[in-house]
């Protein structure tokens, strides 16, 4: 689908010197006389790299449309990720630069929606919390004492995340997929 | 989340909202040591600036008498302030909220945002280069210094001699001296266009192709400048040091003189720090003529595009026909100092309450 470059926002797929890419931030701005740009950061899906570009607002842009399949985690395979659609068993690979360090929060308790164009993964998008278990904690009460008291804990999937200092080993703690941070005990 | 529960979640982020007290104390202070006299003119106008890519806020005025006006949020106090040079004011400052609709869900922009612009008279815009590199140092070391004593009101000279500013993991070194590149110099250096090319307006939709841009009939050459700037020159801006571009085309002057030496160009820069424009400058245009033409101009090209359309600001043009002292002026971006002295990566960081909260947009 064609749409004008004014009407890129941030979330949606383009098509980008050929390849697919994730519109990640954009800015629209009127920077010259009688002129307007649409500023966008993209993610190149095949590679995970990231560029900005500036397009005219009235430029046409190739919109991809994406289809989104509710999946399962099942295993890391070297420098994939392998999912599965609980209700057909289909399987798919997701490569790890798709994910990012989001792949610290995957466990097979999480339903995912994998994002397919052509056939294609393109991407992973998570619920807005996950319950993760904390399988190391330091016992220790001192920690960083400027405004709420934090420790580092690693959790079932090696991730590591500051939590308050009352978290113990093997409790379930609750972490924003947004933005990679502790919420509340699970 | 709302700002004001992410700081009562995060009290240091109240850092921030100081940084901008601080900004504020430090331009007034700035101004009024050399005898800037700080006006207050009118938010809410009936003839706002013309520039068609700007996107004016409307209202309306209602009289006791049910008679009714278009009314509109000024985008930059400018045309009131150089009716108060025309006046006698002499060297002035102003800093005040501005307007512009359409510019909301991006990390550098709010649709109302606060602006600074100054003027100073028998000068041009290369005393405002220097009043620019001169203003930066002081609130960098004012801030050092309010940052070390916290409540202690520093008038006068910082004691702090610092000259790097970090923002983002990166230093920039704002001692005097910036970086001065034309715009022509600019496009040779970073985007491989000649002289004669960026002033041809088939030359540059020419090489814009040859760059793999899109360029169709209805492309113009501003747009293809502004994309050739935007992708391949701003990110070079502002790397180490400021960076000034100044001379911009004629066709680009907006409210500047032409150079007298070669009216090609206009006297108008545009500064630069960290990729970031902060501020836009003229020699001030003082031929009314002139003036009135393009200001004719762009309301001709806003009704041809479908925009709304206003009537000019005749006070305005009166004004500068009245006579005008020669005078060089700037707007400047003050959400975005306080980005950079705050160390933040987003504009929405430094207001107290961004217009995304309001309009959960």
């Amino acid at each position: 689908m064609t749409i004008k470059a004014g009407n890129i926002r941030k979330g949606v797929y383009i098509e980008f010197k050929g390849s697919p890419h994730l519109v990640t931030d954009t800015s629209f701005m009127s920077p010259g006389k009688g002129s307007a740009v649409m500023r966008c950061r993209l993610k190149n899906v095949r590679t995970g790299n990231t560029q900005e570009f500036t397009y005219k607002s009235q430029e046409d842009v190739e919109a991809l449309d994406v289809e989104s399949k509710k999946m399962q985690f099942l295993y890391n395979d070297g420098s994939d990720v392998v999912l599965m659609q609980p209700d057909t068993f289909e399987q798919v690979s997701v490569s790890h630069n798709l994910i990012g360090e989001k792949i610290g929060l995957l466990t097979p308790e999480v339903m995912v929606h994998v994002l397919f164009y052509d056939d294609m993964a393109l991407g992973v998008s998570f619920p807005p919390k996950v319950r993760l278990k904390v399988v190391y904690a330091e016992s220790s009460t001192a920690g960083n004492t400027q405004g709420q008291a934090m420790k580092e804990v690693e959790l079932e999937t090696g991730l590591k995340l500051h939590v308050p200092i009352f978290i113990k080993q093997d409790e379930i703690v609750v972490v924003d997929t947004d933005t990679l941070k502790y919420v509340s005990r699970g | 989340m709302q700002n004001w529960q992410k700081l009562k979640n995060d009290p240091s982020r109240i850092e921030y909202l100081k940084v901008r007290s601080w900004v504020i104390d430090a331009i007034r202070i700035f101004f009024k040591q050399q005898q800037f006299l700080e006006l207050e003119t009118p938010l809410l106008v009936h003839s706002p600036d013309t520039e068609p890519s700007i996107a004016v806020f409307d209202t309306e005025l209602v009289c006791f008498d049910g008679t009714r006006r278009t009314g509109y949020l000024t985008t930059s106090p400018e045309f009131s302030l150089k009716k108060m040079l025309a006046g006698g004011v002499g060297n002035c400052f102003q800093i005040c909220k501005a307007f512009r609709n359409g510019e909301v869900g991006s990390h550098r922009h709010n649709p109302e945002f606060t602006i600074l612009e100054w003027y100073r008279v028998n000068a041009d815009y290369t005393q405002v280069m220097k009043d620019c590199e001169e203003l930066l140092l002081f609130m960098l070391r004012y801030i050092t210094d309010r940052k070390a004593k916290q409540d202690d009101i520093a008038l006068g000279k910082p004691e702090s001699t610092v000259t790097t500013l970090t923002y983002q993991d990166y230093e920039y070194d704002l001692s005097l001296g910036w970086e001065k590149l034309s715009v022509v110099e600019a496009f040779a250096k970073y985007a491989g266009v000649d002289e004669a090319t960026l002033l041809s307006q088939e030359g540059l939709l020419q090489k814009a192709r040859e760059k793999g841009y899109s360029v169709e009939s209805h492309t113009t050459h501003q747009e293809v400048f502004d994309q050739i700037f935007m992708n391949e020159i701003e990110h070079h801006l502002g790397a180490t040091k400021p960076t000034i571009i100044y001379e911009y085309l004629a066709s680009q002057a907006a409210l500047a003189r032409k150079k007298p030496s070669d009216p090609r160009y206009a006297e108008r820069f545009e500064f630069y720090i960290a990729g970031l424009e902060l501020g836009n400058a003229f020699s001030e245009l003082t031929d009314w003529k002139e003036q009135e033409e393009r200001l004719l101009s762009d309301v001709a090209e806003r009704k041809s595009l479908g925009l709304p359309s206003f009537e000019i600001d005749h006070h305005f043009v009166d004004a500068v026909k009245s006579g005008f002292p020669s005078t060089g002026g700037i707007a400047v971006g003050v959400d975005r100092l306080v980005m950079l002295m705050s160390n933040a990566s987003s504009i929405a960081d430094t207001l107290a309450i961004p217009s995304q909260d309001l309009f959960e947009v």
